[in-house]
């Protein structure tokens, strides 16, 4: 909506408005899968009791996202859509795993969400697409998960960088995980190599210090007006480490 | 063609005439061939008439939807109907203070300030943050819905009682959100009003008189 504001040479002549396509919002989780319809809002993230349920990532985020009446009107497709690198939406999606549904002229599509945001404002979807759902799996009951957005103020601030992580247990084990950052590279992204660390082993304040090094390791920020790069980077150590261990309910040193 | 020549003859006519030559100049839209003084009225009057010609061609397949095309709808605000036509890329924003709601304001116009803030069927929002059409068939309300100045709601005279307003700018939206925030939650904490008007920004009052003005208003609105 900004950029059509900003926009007076005229290149948008057709708008299309989907907002009230009813088939395109609404939240379900049935049989192991989350949809999220792409008119779903930040506000219906905030107060679904379901997703509240299978996905409490989501609402940490959705707090934390803008002020209410942008919530109310924001949605879950949009902030995909729009492809900045600080969208805040993102790095949850990522740590969940979710993928992008999309319809168009050639037929339907699903493309993963770190593959579908293909740099900086840039995504992979065609013209005549559009996004329909956002689904992911259900993390089950006993995940643990964390969300960190570390910006300039509390309410409608862009985000400095942001953090999640999803971590499937078994016991004290961690079966799968889903680290990601935002406003670190060009896109939000997902830390795969620290990802890899983690799966199979226990969470020891060591393992944590290492997948924290390799979550800074594939960072590449940029200096800007709200923070330095070397202090960006330094947050994508700091933040990741912080997260697994509050989620694994490892005490530590509230100064690291 | 006929035309034409009458206005060259007319051009030749009103050659001392400086503000008729001007309009004369617009009409033809022929500024070159008015610097060449030679020129024959044959010549000059083909010309014109090529050029006439070119440009209608051009002009043919556009007819019949010219950009910015108008689209007629309707909506209401604060309880009267309102039937409008705008182009699609007008924002709601643009749209009502056009349409002399101009208690609407416009502070940034990238849903960073609030004070466009209205509600959309009940539901606060940025009317910088939507598109005019997309209002079709909507209840909105400004904050001349919630109350007027012969008529103050609870909220709008604890703005005042508590000095919740300096320059006013923020005012209209700051009252939008709070009834919004009250809807929602009667009994908010101090806490609750901080994050229910985070989205509202206020340059003059520090916030601190703004709180205190929707706590008391819902302690007001309570007690009725």
């Amino acid at each position: 909506m900004p950029d059509l504001r900003h926009d007076h040479s005229g290149k948008i002549q057709i708008v299309i408005d989907l907002m009230r396509i009813k088939t395109l919002g609404g939240i379900s989780a049935s049989g192991g899968t989350v949809k999220l319809g792409a008119l779903v809002t930040v506000t219906d993230l905030l107060e679904n009791k379901k997703l509240a349920r299978e996905a409490p990532i989501l609402r940490d985020m959705a707090v934390k996202f803008a002020g209410p009446i942008i919530r109310n009107r924001a949605t879950v497709a949009g902030n995909i859509i729009d492809g900045g690198p600080a969208a805040d939406i993102v790095p949850p999606l990522l740590a969940l795993k979710a993928s992008v549904k999309m319809t168009g002229p050639k037929g339907r599509r699903t493309v993963s969400l770190d593959k579908f945001l293909t740099g900086y404002r840039q995504t992979a979807i065609k013209v005549g697409e559009i996004i329909t759902e956002i689904v992911f799996p259900s993390p089950g009951k006993n995940h643990l998960h964390g969300y960190y957005k570390l910006a300039r103020r509390n309410a409608m601030a862009i985000t400095v960088v942001g953090a999640a992580i999803v971590l499937k247990m078994k016991g004290k084990t961690c079966q799968d995980a889903g680290i990601s950052l935002g406003s670190v590279a060009p896109t939000p992204i997902r830390c795969y190599e620290a990802e890899k660390l983690l799966i199979g082993n226990k969470i020891t304040p060591d393992l944590a210090q290492n997948v924290a090094e390799a979550c800074a390791a594939v960072a590449t920020p940029i200096d800007d007006i709200r923070a330095s790069g070397e202090y960006r980077k330094l947050m994508c150590e700091v933040l990741p480490r912080r997260l697994i261990c509050q989620a694994a309910g490892i005490s530590i040193d509230p100064t690291s | 063609m006929l035309r034409m020549a009458a206005a060259i003859k007319k051009k030749a006519k009103a050659k001392k005439n400086v503000p008729l030559k001007k309009k004369i100049v617009r009409k033809s839209a022929t500024k070159k061939s008015l610097a060449k003084k030679k020129v024959s009225k044959k010549s000059a009057a083909k010309k014109i008439s090529r050029r006439k010609s070119t440009v209608k061609a051009k002009r043919k397949p556009t007819t019949s939807h010219t950009f910015p095309r108008k689209y007629a709808f309707a909506f209401s605000v604060n309880g009267d109907r309102v039937e409008t036509e705008s182009p699609a890329h007008t924002s709601l924003l643009y749209l009502l203070r056009d349409l002399g709601f101009t208690e609407v304001k416009n502070g940034c116009e990238a849903g960073d300030c609030g004070a466009c803030t209205i509600l959309l069927d009940g539901v606060a929002m940025n009317a910088c943050c939507a598109l005019g059409i997309q209002a079709d068939g909507r209840d909105l309300t400004t904050v001349k819905g919630i109350g007027t100045v012969e008529n103050l709601h609870p909220i709008q005279e604890k703005f005042i009682e508590h000095g919740g307003i300096q320059c006013g700018f923020c005012t209209p939206g700051m009252i939008v959100a709070a009834k919004a925030l009250l809807d929602d939650n009667p009994t908010p904490s101090r806490e609750e009003i901080k994050i229910g008007i985070a989205g509202n920004l206020c340059r003059c009052t520090g916030y601190v008189k703004i709180i205190d003005a929707i706590e008391a208003a819902a302690i007001e609105l309570a007690s009725r």
